[in-house]
């Protein structure tokens, strides 16, 4: 008896421990990030696991949510609006918004959500997230330092890629480069649905093992990094623990830099 | 020898520079104000400014109603015509962009 309740402990244990092997990435989502002319667009806001679909956290309402056109910078954080997002395993609480893009140049989203606390890691974790949209293809802001506590600068386009092409970014700590940054890289597997809130049980790519599911990269010595992308779609890039601030309600905490870009076939 | 590499020097540079400017893509986006205007905005590929671009405003005949030009902030803000028209950003030879009435919304 003892024996087959140590065995089933040990099990629900390396369950609880297999859970983070997936990397959580802080997602702002919308379908196209390169348009033809200033519109109207949807915006979702979801914490989740992006290339199995899976477990989906609950946010808390973000500290800042804003936008960055032509170096101006424009609230966005009463626009949000709750809403509820279904993964393929379970439900959370997430945000929606809408933005209206006028004219042309880049739009650089920036999202600084709620601490949250990880019970399987006895960690707190606050995921600073870029998303670039541009309209009409005048660069204006996408290589700007917007001086996020936790961020990855680009020094490629994030809306205009190729199969293929290779995006670098320099990962920053307070406006500082971060020497050998750990860097996790995720495929979105499933697409979000954005009139349902949910992502696609269709999944796109399937990983052969663990480690192709969460890519773990580095940056070099420079805190930069590159990565060549060999499907179209959406990739996030999660820099993990870089930001100065390391606790957290006396607890640690991992404050981490995410983007996201975009590739297309040719 | 000094001057000769020179001009060498010089030549392949404004080879450089000329090859640049060939590379960039004129563009130009309008949208209606919603309050009897229109304002366009302008620049190129590689992020440089159209600031005194020359903006042209032109019925459905072709004849210019209006001149001006792109401000420092590379945007043109005037009166919608009346009927059909376009918009003409005219960045020199091999560098125009014609922004069709109808697609210019709010």
């Amino acid at each position: 008896m003892k024996k087959v309740f140590f065995v089933s402990l040990g099990f629900i244990v390396s369950l609880l421990f297999s859970i983070p092997a997936f990397a959580h990435f802080q997602m702002i989502y919308t379908p196209e990030i390169a348009l033809e002319k200033g519109e109207k667009i949807d915006l979702k806001l979801v914490f989740t696991h992006p290339f199995e679909a899976g477990h989906t956290m609950d946010m808390g309402t973000p500290l800042e949510f804003f936008v960055v056109h032509k170096e101006k910078k424009t609230d966005l954080l009463d626009t949000l609006k709750p809403i509820t997002w279904t993964s393929l395993t379970n439900s959370g609480k997430a945000f929606e918004t809408s933005y209206k893009l006028r004219g042309m140049g880049d739009w650089v989203f920036c999202l600084v959500p709620a601490y949250y606390y990880d019970e399987g890691e006895g960690i707190y974790m606050q995921q600073i997230t870029k998303m670039v949209v541009n309209t009409v293809g005048a660069p204006t802001d996408w290589d700007t330092e917007i001086g996020l506590p936790a961020e990855i600068v680009s020094l490629d386009k994030p809306y205009a890629l190729w199969t293929g092409c290779v995006f670098r970014g320099i990962v920053k700590s307070a406006g500082k480069p971060v020497p050998f940054a750990e860097v996790e890289v995720e495929y979105m597997n499933h697409m979000p649905m954005m009139d349902k809130n949910a992502f696609a049980k269709e999944a796109k790519a399937e990983a052969p093992q663990d480690a192709f599911v969460t890519m773990g990269i580095k940056a070099n010595a420079a805190g930069e990094f590159a990565f060549g992308i060999p499907k179209a779609g959406w990739w996030g890039f999660a820099a993990l623990g870089v930001g100065p601030d390391t606790q957290h309600d006396g607890k640690e905490l991992s404050q981490d830099a995410v983007i996201w870009i975009k590739a297309v076939d040719m | 020898m000094k001057k000769t590499f020179l001009v060498a020097g010089l030549s392949a540079i404004s080879l450089f520079i000329a090859s640049l400017a060939m590379a960039h893509t004129p563009l130009c986006s309008c949208y209606d104000n919603g309050d009897g205007t229109i304002t366009c905005e302008g620049g190129f590929s590689d992020g440089s400014s159209a600031a005194g671009v020359i903006m042209r405003l032109m019925d459905a005949s072709g004849k210019v109603l209006m001149e001006g030009k792109m401000n420092e902030d590379s945007e043109f803000t005037c009166k919608k015509p009346d009927g059909p028209y376009k918009v003409q950003f005219d960045a020199g030879p091999g560098h125009l962009v014609d922004v069709n009435g109808d697609d210019i919304v709010e």
